[in-house]
C-alpha cells in the first residue's frame, strides 16, 4: 500500500520547469529519502506533496482518500526555512501546532515529546530564547505532534551538532517503528543511505534515481576499488592515476578509492597495483551513494542512467 | 478531522492574544484617541478656560471722529460678554483702547511703529479706521486701508477680529444715522439685529400625529459626525495597519509554511482576519465605555448617538475585515520590511480618502459626491456613517443598499486576497510586480 501516489507531475516557475513529469510511489511506513544538488526541485515536490503549491499538471493523492490531493492534517512538515512565532512560549506554541493540526488535548503528548529531545526545561521560555539547533527540534516536535500518518522533513538535520542530530535520527526512526511514513530531504548521503528504506534523486527537476540503495548500486555495478598501502597516504608516494583501466581516482587520506573504466578487468588493476607499491588492503565494492550522487550531478557528470517513472518502490 | 471553523479560531485566538498583548496595543490606545481627537479636546478646554488677561488696543482714526464712538461701542459690548451669566466667571479679557491721531505724512511709518509696539506686547492689535469708512463706496474694494483693517499677531481664524467687527459696523453706522438727521431715539430699532434660528425640518409621529421640529443644533450636527468619522477611522487604523508589517515581518521569519501544511491560506487569511475584528471591538469596546463618561465630564452627553452605535459596529467590522484582508494579502507580497512601510500607505487610503473629503460630505451629506461615495464599498463604512449622523440622516434604504455593496466587497477581497497570500507567502528576496498580484488573484 502506498502512503502517497504522485503522478507525471510537473510544476513551472516562470517557463522553467521546478519539476517536471514526476511520477513516484511512496509505500506507507517507508522512510523515503529525496536527494538532489540544491534547486533541484526537492522542496518544490514536498511543497507540492503537502499541499502548499499546486502542481500544474498530474496529481498527487494519498490512495483510499477521496479528495485529490493528501488532505490537510494527515501531513506532519518540517520545512526547509525555519521559522517560529519568536515571541510564543515553547509550550504554548507546540500546543497551538498541535491543535491546528486537529488535536483535542495534545499538552501531555508536547510533554512527552520535550522530555524526548531535551527540551523540557525550556517549556516556558519564549521561542526567541532558544538556540538554533533547540528551535529545530522544536519545530520537529510541532511537525509530528498528533501522530499525523505521514512526516515531511525538508533537510531535517541541517545545522545540528551531532548530539542533536543523533537525537533527531533516533526520534525519526521511532516513527518509522511506529508506522508512520516519512519522506525526508538530505544532504548527507550517509544518513540517506544509514536510514532511508528508498531513495529518489531529482536533478534539474527529472528524477534520476528510484530505488532502494541496493537497486541502486546494483545499477551501477561494482566498479570502485578501495584500497590502503603500507606507506599511508596518497597511494604510498604513488600516484594511480593514469593506471590501466582506472577512470578516476579518489584519495580519502588513509583510503584511495578507484573507479574502474567500464568492462575493465579488477583482476588486471590489482597486479598492476601489487607491482607498484604493498597493498594492506584492497576491496572491490559498489559505489556509493555520495560517488553516484557526484558522478550524476558532479562537475564531470555523466549523467544517470535511465530510469522510467515504474518505480522499484511501487 | 475537526470541523473547519476550529481552525480559524485557533489562527484568531493567537493573533488577538499576539496582537493585544503588547505594549504597542496598549500604549496605541491612549495616544490614538490624544492625537485624533487632541484639536478637539484642546478647543473645548480652551473654552472653559479662556485666556482673560487684559488686552490693549490701540484705535488709529482717519476720519476724526470715529474712534470714539467705536471705543465706546465696542467697551459697552465687552462689558455684556465679561462675565457668564449663570456663573459670574469672566469669560473674556477686558479690553482697554488708547485713540492715535494719523500722521498724514507717513502711514507706514505710523503702522510700522504700532506693530512694533504689539509685537513688544504693549498691544493687542490696532484698528485702522480708514478715510473712506463712513462712507465706503465699491471702489474701496481695492484699498482695504481705506476702510477697516485690523492688525495683530493672533493666529487662526481671528476670533477678536470677528468680534469687532459687530460693535465697530455699529458704532459706524450710527455715525451715518446721525448725519443723515435720523432721531437718535430710534437708532436702536433702526439697527436692531434679529438672528437667524435654524430648524431641524419637521416631521410627524406616525403614532401619536404629531408634529415634531426643533431648533438645530449646528455644533452638535457637526461634531456628532465628525467624531463618529475620527472613532471609526481610528480603531480601523489601530487594528488593520499594524497587521501589514507584521504579517510581512512573519514571512521574512518564514513562520507560515510550516502552518500551512495544516490549515489552508484561505483558515489563516480568515483566522487573521476575526483576530483583527475582535482587536477592533475590543478597542471599541474601551472607547464606547470612555465616551459617555466623557462626553459627561463636557456636559454633552446629549450628543451621544445611541441610535447610531449598532451600525458603528456593523461598519466597524465590514472596514476592519476589508482592511484587515488587504493587509494579509500585501503582507504576504512584501519582499522586504521598506516594502511594507511603503504598502501602508494603500492600505489606509479606503479610510483616508473619505477623512479627506469629511468637509464636503458634512457641508451635504445628501449631496450626489456624498451620496456616492456613500454607497462606493471601500468608502461606504465612513461616509455612510457622516451621512447617518448628520441632521436629516439618510434614505432608510441607503445604508443597507451600502451595506449590501461592503458585504460584496468583503467576500471577494477576503477570497482574492487568500490566493495572493497562498502563493506570495513563500517568495523571498522580492516583492512581485502588481502584474504578478493581478496574476496570483485570478489564477490563484
Amino acid at each position: 500500500m502506498n502512503a502517497i501516489q504522485i503522478q507525471e507531475v510537473t510544476k513551472m516557475f516562470g517557463g522553467v520547469a521546478a519539476v517536471n513529469d514526476l511520477s513516484l510511489s511512496i509505500p506507507e511506513g517507508s522512510i523515503y529519502g529525496f536527494i538532489g544538488p540544491n534547486g533541484s526541485g526537492k522542496t518544490t515536490t514536498m511543497r507540492m506533496i503537502v499541499g502548499i503549491l499546486r502542481p500544474d499538471r498530474g496529481s498527487i493523492a494519498v490512495p483510499g482518500e477521496k479528495t485529490n490531493g493528501v488532505p490537510i492534517g494527515r501531513i506532519g512538515y518540517l520545512p526547509e526555512e525555519r521559522g517560529l512565532y519568536r515571541k510564543m512560549r515553547l509550550r504554548t506554541l507546540l500546543e497551538f501546532h498541535g491543535e491546528l493540526r486537529g488535536g483535542l488535548d495534545v499538552s501531555g503528548e508536547v510533554t512527552e515529546w520535550l522530555q524526548r529531545l531535551g527540551l523540557a526545561e525550556w517549556a516556558d521560555k519564549p521561542v526567541e530564547a532558544l538556540s538554533k539547533g533547540m528551535s529545530q527540534k522544536a519545530q520537529f516536535i510541532a511537525a509530528v505532534l498528533c501522530r499525523p500518518p505521514i512526516v515531511i522533513l525538508d533537510e531535517p538535520f541541517s545545522g545540528l551538532d551531532p548530539v542533536a542530530a543523533e537525537t533527531l535520527r533516533e526520534a525519526i526512526l521511532e516513527l518509522r517503528r511506529r508506522g508512520t511514513t516519512v519522506v525526508l530531504s538530505t544532504h548527507d548521503m550517509p544518513t540517506a543511505e544509514a536510514m532511508c528504506d528508498f531513495i529518489f534523486m531529482i536533478f534539474r527537476g527529472r528524477k534520476v534515481l528510484d530505488g532502494s540503495l541496493a537497486e541502486i548500486q546494483e545499477m551501477y555495478g561494482s566498479d570502485i576499488i578501495r584500497l590502503s598501502t603500507a606507506n599511508g597516504s596518497v597511494g604510498g608516494g604513488h600516484d594511480f592515476s593514469g593506471l590501466p583501466g582506472v577512470e578516476q581516482v579518489r584519495d580519502l587520506g588513509q583510503v584511495q578509492e578507484l573507479r574502474l573504466a567500464r568492462g575493465s578487468d579488477p583482476q588486471l588493476v590489482l597486479r598492476e597495483l601489487v607491482s607498484r607499491t604493498q597493498l594492506t588492503s584492497f576491496a572491490l565494492a559498489k559505489p556509493s551513494l555520495h560517488d553516484i550522487f557526484l558522478r550524476i550531478a558532479g562537475p564531470a557528470s555523466a549523467g544517470a542512467p535511465e530510469v522510467t517513472n515504474e518505480t522499484p518502490a511501487s | 478531522m475537526r470541523r473547519l471553523p476550529h481552525k480559524i479560531l485557533l489562527i484568531a485566538k493567537r493573533d488577538y492574544l499576539a496582537a493585544i498583548q503588547t505594549k504597542a496595543f496598549l500604549i496605541g490606545l491612549v495616544i490614538a484617541p490624544i492625537l485624533f481627537g487632541g484639536g478637539v479636546m484642546t478647543s473645548v478646554i480652551a473654552k472653559r478656560r479662556p485666556d482673560i488677561r487684559p488686552r490693549r488696543i490701540a484705535v488709529l482714526d482717519h476720519t476724526g471722529v470715529a474712534a470714539g464712538p467705536v471705543i465706546a461701542s465696542i467697551q459697552r459690548l465687552n462689558q455684556m460678554e465679561l462675565h457668564d451669566p449663570k456663573t459670574g466667571h469672566q469669560v473674556m479679557p477686558e479690553y482697554s483702547f488708547e485713540t492715535i491721531a494719523s500722521d498724514p505724512g507717513d502711514p507706514n511709518a505710523q503702522r510700522l511703529e504700532l506693530s512694533q509696539r504689539v509685537r513688544n506686547g504693549e498691544l493687542f492689535g490696532f484698528l485702522e479706521i480708514g478715510p473712506g469708512a463712513l462712507h465706503p463706496t465699491p471702489a474701496m474694494r481695492a484699498d482695504p486701508a481705506a476702510g477697516l483693517t485690523w492688525y495683530s499677531s493672533e493666529g487662526g481664524v481671528g476670533e477678536v477680529r470677528q468680534w469687532l467687527a459687530a460693535p465697530v459696523n455699529d458704532a459706524l453706522r450710527r455715525i451715518r444715522l446721525a448725519e443723515l438727521g435720523v432721531d437718535k431715539s430710534r437708532f436702536n430699532e433702526v439697527l436692531a439685529n434679529i438672528g437667524l434660528q435654524g430648524m431641524d425640518l419637521v416631521s410627524r409621529d406616525a403614532r401619536t400625529g404629531q408634529f415634531r421640529t426643533g431648533k438645530r443644533d449646528y455644533i452638535g450636527g457637526t461634531a456628532v459626525p465628525v467624531a463618529m468619522a475620527l472613532l471609526l477611522t481610528m480603531i480601523v487604523i489601530m487594528t488593520s495597519a499594524p497587521m501589514l508589517p507584521a504579517i510581512a515581518q512573519d514571512k521574512m521569519q518564514r513562520v507560515h509554511e510550516m502552518l500551512l501544511a495544516s490549515a489552508t491560506p484561505s483558515e489563516l487569511i480568515r483566522g487573521k482576519v476575526l483576530a483583527a475584528i475582535w482587536q477592533a471591538l475590543t478597542t471599541a469596546a474601551v472607547y464606547l465605555v470612555g465616551a459617555p463618561l466623557a462626553l459627561k465630564a463636557l456636559d454633552m452627553s446629549d450628543l451621544m448617538p445611541v441610535h447610531l452605535l449598532p451600525w458603528l459596529i456593523v461598519y466597524l467590522i465590514a472596514e476592519v475585515t476589508i482592511l484587515s484582508a488587504m493587509a494579509a494579502a500585501l503582507g504576504a507580497a512584501c519582499g522586504s520590511p521598506q516594502d511594507a512601510q511603503s504598502l501602508n500607505f494603500v492600505l489606509i487610503a479606503p479610510v483616508i480618502v473619505p477623512l479627506i473629503m469629511l468637509s464636503q460630505v458634512i457641508q451635504q451629506p445628501g449631496g450626489s459626491l456624498a451620496t456616492g461615495l456613500s454607497l462606493f464599498p471601500l468608502f461606504t463604512p465612513i461616509v455612510m456613517l457622516i451621512r447617518q449622523a448628520s441632521p436629516g440622516g439618510v434614505p432608510a434604504w441607503q445604508p443597507w443598499v451600502g451595506l449590501a455593496g461592503v458585504v460584496l466587497v468583503t467576500t471577494a477581497i477576503t477570497w482574492l486576497a487568500a490566493r495572493v497570500f497562498r502563493i506570495g507567502i513563500l517568495m523571498q528576496g522580492k516583492a512581485p510586480r502588481v502584474s504578478e498580484l493581478v496574476r496570483w488573484a485570478v489564477r490563484g
